[in-house]
This record gives C-alpha cells, structure tokens and sequence, in this order.
C-alpha cells in the first residue's frame, strides 16, 4: 500500500481538530468542513485508482455534489447569523448559555 | 526525489491544511484551501486521474471556494490577521508543521512504515496492474458509467440539490 495514505489521512484529521476547536470566526470552522471534504475526495479516488476499480469512479464525483450541498447550507446559516448579529463570530450565538 | 514525488506533494497538502486549519482570518484560510486544492489535483493526476483532478478545479475551487471567498469578503474585519500577526495562529501552525516534518522522518528512514498494514514507499509509482485495458482511459470510462449504470443516483444527487436549494431559500428569507 502507498505512503500516501498516511499523508491523506493526516490532512483529515488536521481538518477535524481544526473544525472542532473554535477561535472567533464561524467562517474558519466552514472552511475546515470543506477542507475535510476535499481530503476524503482526494483519498477516495486515490484508492479507487490504486486499485483499477473503475466502476466506483462516478463514487468522488457523488461526494463533490453532496459536499457542495452542505456547503451551500453552511454559508446560508453563516449569512443569516451575520445578518442578525452584524458579524459572524461565534460569540454571538449564545441563546443555549447557562 | 521525483520518484517519490507523490509523496512530496503529499507532504506539501499536510501543510496547507495545516495553514488553514490554524485558524487565520477566513480571506487567509480560503488562500490555503485553494492551494490545497491544487496540490490535490497534482496527487491524482500523478495516480492517472486526469478526468477527476480537473473536476477538483472546475467544481471545486472554482464553483464552491468562490463562493466561500465572496462569502468571505461579505462578513470580513477591518484588520484581518495572517499566519504571523496573531501568537496563537503562529503557535499552531509550527506545531503542525513539526509534526509532519516527524512522519515524513519516519517514512524516509525506511522506506516502510507499519500502523495497521504495512505501507511502503514503491506504492506511489508501481500500481498493480490488471492487464490491458485497450485504448480508453477507465477512470473516465468510469465516470461515465454515471449515465448508464448510475442513472438512479443521478436522480437521486439532481433531486437533493434541487431540495437544498429550496431549503436555502427558506433559510435566508429572513422576516
């Protein structure tokens, strides 16, 4: 198996801790999300390719289309909240605060 | 180093996603993200996807990450900060590059590394090979098989986005 892997794998889990750990902008979390993304295209179609297994090549273009939708979804929610609160930090969304 | 180019540039995208997952400001981010991109579309190029690297291009950067970058632009700050204005940011981008600087150490003292398999280093550019597959490419015989043995998930994929659609404008109508 390719070396690759490794790397690939990395990049993805950079990505998740990067979308977990929140500093001011809700942005930054959405561009992890996508960065999460692109990583699971770039590896599924590494191994899709590795292996000659050619009718799951329409797999990564699926992925792209889902992937855009929830990026879509992101953005209109980051829009709304920037709308309300002027900003999109994510300071402001505080309605569950004990 | 050529022949192990794949994993340079391997190298290269754990870095840029280290870039942008350090948390900058949002205009800086998507900067990492498309050169990410790029160095994405050069790893499956380098495997012989050509059809599904310029898909990155196209449907990726150039459809969602314009997107985000307007976005970006909408809801920015008069003093965005860079990988070097902000300790935090500098702080997290070191600890990321270091640890990647470990694993590519590790890989290219033996050539072999074993997590749970036993991943070696001619994989990148010695791909099993089933036999003659005449004078198309597969992987864009592949894709196109989209349309013939893929018909239902066309279906499926074209009535999700026409519902997210909808969904995003009920979202942002606002009142």
């Amino acid at each position: 198996m390719s070396i690759v892997y490794i790397n690939i794998l990395l990049a993805f889990v950079t990505s998740l801790l990067g979308l977990l750990i929140y500093r001011s902008h809700l942005m930054s979390s959405l561009l992890c999300l996508e960065g999460m993304m692109l990583s699971l295209f770039i590896m599924m179609t590494v191994v899709i390719l590795n292996n000659h297994f050619t009718l799951a090549s329409m797999a990564p273009i699926i992925l792209l289309v889902f992937a855009a939708c929830e990026a879509a979804l992101g953005l209109s929610l980051l829009v709304m909240v920037s709308n309300t609160y002027g900003t999109d930090y994510v300071q402001n969304l505080n309605l569950l605060q004990c | 180093m050529t022949t192990h180019i794949v994993f340079v540039l391997s190298t290269i995208f754990v870095v840029s996603f280290v870039s942008f997952s350090s948390k900058p400001s949002p205009i800086y981010g998507g900067f990492g993200l498309i050169v990410a991109g790029g160095i994405g579309c050069g790893i499956v190029s380098n495997f012989g996807g050509s059809f599904l690297g310029l898909m990155v291009f196209l449907i990726y950067l150039g459809g969602m990450l314009v997107v985000f970058g307007y976005t970006a632009a909408m809801a920015t700050e008069p003093y965005p900060e860079a990988w070097v204005s902000s300790k935090a940011v500098l702080a997290m981008f070191i600890t990321g590059v270091l640890a990647e600087l470990l694993v590519a150490c590790y890989v290219l003292e033996g050539n072999e590394v074993e997590v749970v398999f036993k991943f070696n280093g001619a994989g990148d550019w010695v791909i099993y090979d089933t036999g003659d597959s005449g004078f198309f490419s597969e992987e864009a015989m592949g894709v196109a098989a989209l349309y013939s043995y893929g018909t239902w998930l066309v279906i499926v994929t074209g009535w999700s986005l026409f519902t997210g659609v909808l969904v995003i404008m009920e979202i942002t109508r606002g009142n």
